[in-house]
């Protein structure tokens, strides 16, 4: 036997049950007594479930109300609402003073600004709008958050932040709408693309001086009313604390990493031990050691804040888990990738930077991103020692007299605003992974 | 299939100059005596195939020339430079000598174009047009200046090992080194990759190989050498080697392997 089949076979529909939702249920939800009778009872169970919460959360609901009183007079089976709306503004800002809250918005707002073009295509040197995020902005906030006098340092940082936001900013529009980069465009523009480099360079270089000398003129007339930190509070609180820990737990936990791993054997042994006495304490711990021990060790007349002393503690706790995230990642990275790099030159900085922590961190992505949420939600343990983070101030509204004893509905609503930035953070970092595996294949 | 390969042995490139100076070389790994007394001279423009049982030291030889292993006793001069614990030279050798992997090494999250001008850029500090029109070029000699801009991991095998050769070479290397560069293609893909060593080879590039495809080593060797547990037992010219093999485990290698 031979030729089995001389005409091609043509193609045929798929049967209805592979294709039809009724298919689907059919197949995944009754196909036998038992899975019908769990399909039914579950959808009954969700259905109590959902009604009871609408019910007490949206149609018996409060949601304007003086105090917890007329709440109840309102409606004893209903949530009320009206305590956390009435608390809204210390919930986000805590007691930072009402005029001033602009300053976080815009400082907030400048922000999201800045790091926008990170994610919008066409736009040309996205490391640097990272690196300029990252060495300039915290001074340009910190000062927009706390006011008061503005050392020469903390000038030139937020002068540096003013000059660079612009540039980016710049950068951006001309590269959505010319689609090139920013020097490109104004090279062009004055006619020196034909210029030798270093010609060029020199000049790009005179335009950011110039940049920065204006923006330093212009900072040097602001007199923001200085806020203490003890009116820090709320979201507001909560994301400073883990947004200044996430952004240094991550480079401090590759150093670490770099550290163990290290050929130099007092680096290594300095490297181990740290990250293996943070990590055998619990956050607490060091929290209330940061707070009583740390100036103890300071020397006198040398005092630090304590929410400096907490955001201190929180980075070298979670430095110390990433440190062991990416000592992971790099074990996983073959040798054959350090001896090709070695071949073509490169020496360690160059290994790491280039070939082996971009590689590594792509794996890393799930449990950096996890570890990141972990750190969010354990800011909450700082109300412990007495700030007044968003989880502070969520429970101090049962201490207000008007809403005394309202517990439920500022934690729900707590738990839901949690919820909404991890939820998102885990979405992106999925994202993230997809899209930094695209081409890839193993 | 190139003139050489058709008409037999390929005529020597060999000058005086001396590239690569092994004296009296010793290595072991833990208390395994890996490579015993190891002389060797390679010559510019010279060719050199080392062939021999797994385990018999030849690939830790190439990876001490390239100072990827480091050596217990003896000398190792590439280029003019004793190799040593000075980082600053071995930075320097590695510019100098390229090396090709059995297993490719490719940087899987790299394009083509960035395997090959990643080195070009960063340590020789090309400019990047510069670079690339280099790489376009080296891309182009082994035949796949189309795939530019794909991942090592949507080539074949084949392709990679190309991809390879032409990324060592962009740092315009002065010595070619090759660790079994056959060895974990399929049969098919072995060719092409041999065609372009083979291609190398008539540039005058001096190249050192590890390998067991006789029939290349007949084509472009100047020299063949037979190791076995740590020690160089026979070298000699292609013809001589593969025709009258003196050594008696000379004979049964070939006798296995041909």
């Amino acid at each position: 036997m031979a030729i089995v089949n001389t005409n091609k076979t043509p193609d045929r529909a798929a049967p209805i049950s592979e294709t039809s939702m009724l298919g689907w249920l059919r197949r995944n939800m009754f196909s036998s007594v038992f899975n019908t009778l769990l399909t039914l009872s579950m959808a009954y169970i969700i259905y109590l479930s959902v009604k009871g919460i609408l019910v007490w959360g949206l149609f018996d609901a409060t949601f304007v109300a003086d105090n917890r009183r007329e709440c109840y007079d309102n409606s004893l089976t209903g949530a009320c609402w009206a305590g956390v709306i009435d608390w809204l503004d210390n919930i986000f800002y805590g007691r930072y003073p009402r005029d001033e809250i602009w300053r976080i918005n815009a400082g907030g707002l400048l922000l999201v600004l800045w790091m926008l073009p990170m994610w919008l295509p066409r736009v040309r040197g996205k490391v640097l709008i990272g690196a300029t995020v990252v060495v300039f902005y915290p001074f340009l906030a910190g000062y927009m958050f706390s006011g008061g006098e503005m050392g020469l340092f903390i000038q030139i940082m937020a002068s540096g932040a003013i000059a660079s936001f612009v540039i980016i900013v710049a950068n951006a529009l001309v590269g959505l709408t010319k689609d090139v980069g920013l020097d490109t465009f104004v090279l062009e523009a004055l006619g020196k693309t034909k210029a030798p480099d270093k010609t060029q360079r020199n000049l790009l270089i005179v335009l950011a001086v110039a940049l920065f000398v204006v923006a330093n003129l212009w900072v040097s007339t602001w007199a923001l009313e200085g806020v203490s930190w003890t009116k820090w509070g709320g979201l507001f609180l909560t994301l400073v604390i883990s947004g200044i820990g996430i952004a240094s737990s991550l480079p401090g936990g590759i150093l670490l990493a770099l550290g163990r791993r290290s050929e130099l054997p007092v680096v290594r042994v300095l490297s181990t031990g740290f990250i293996e006495v943070f990590r055998s304490v619990p956050l607490i711990t060091v929290l209330f050691m940061a707070t009583t021990m740390f100036p103890l060790f300071m020397p006198e007349g040398f005092v630090l804040n304590k929410l400096t002393q907490v955001i201190i503690a929180v980075i070298l706790f979670n430095a110390c888990y990433m440190a062991e995230i990416v000592r992971a990642g790099l074990q996983a990275i073959p040798k054959g990738q350090f001896e090709g790099a070695h071949t073509i030159g490169l020496g360690y900085w160059g290994t790491m930077g280039l070939i082996v922590m971009p590689q590594a961190l792509k794996h890393m992505i799930p449990n950096i991103v996890g570890n990141l949420i972990g750190l969010l939600k354990d800011t909450t343990l700082v109300s412990i020692i007495g700030l007044f983070d968003l989880l502070g101030m969520l429970r101090s509204i049962s201490k207000d007299v008007p809403w005394l004893g309202l517990h439920k509905e500022p934690l729900i609503f707590g738990a839901f605003l949690f919820f909404i930035i991890c939820f998102s953070m885990s979405k992106y970092s999925r994202h993230l992974e997809v899209k930094l595996s695209a081409g890839e294949k193993h | 299939m190139s003139d050489a390969q058709t008409n037999g042995q390929l005529a020597s490139a060999a000058s005086s100059e001396v590239m690569i100076d092994v004296n009296k070389m010793n290595k072991w790994y833990g208390s395994f005596h890996v490579l015993k007394d190891i002389d060797l001279v390679v010559h510019k423009g010279e060719r050199f195939v080392i062939c021999g049982p797994s385990g018999s030291g030849k690939s830790t030889l190439i990876r001490c020339i390239n100072a990827l292993e480091d050596h217990q006793e003896g000398d190792i001069i590439v280029d003019g430079i004793k190799l040593g614990k000075n980082l600053k030279n071995l930075d320097h050798i590695r510019t100098e000598v390229g090396m090709v992997f059995q297993n490719f090494n490719l940087f899987p999250h790299l394009t083509i174009l960035e395997n090959l001008t990643l080195g070009p850029i960063w340590v020789r500090k090309m400019p990047k047009a510069e670079a690339i029109e280099a790489a376009m070029m080296y891309l182009e000699r082994v035949k796949i200046p189309e795939q530019a801009d794909k991942y090592p991991g949507q080539m074949s095998g084949g392709q990679q090992q190309r991809v390879a050769i032409a990324r060592s070479l962009c740092m315009n290397p002065k010595i070619m080194l090759f660790d079994e560069p056959t060895s974990a293609l399929d049969p098919e893909m072995i060719k092409e990759v041999l065609d372009v060593m083979v291609e190398l080879a008539e540039t005058g590039m001096t190249m050192v190989v590890v390998t067991h495809e006789m029939g290349f080593a007949k084509t472009i060797a100047d020299e063949v050498i037979f190791m076995d547990e740590g020690d160089i037992v026979e070298r000699n010219n292609p013809t001589a080697f593969f025709d009258h093999p003196e050594h008696e485990r000379t004979q049964k290698f070939l006798s296995q392997i041909l």
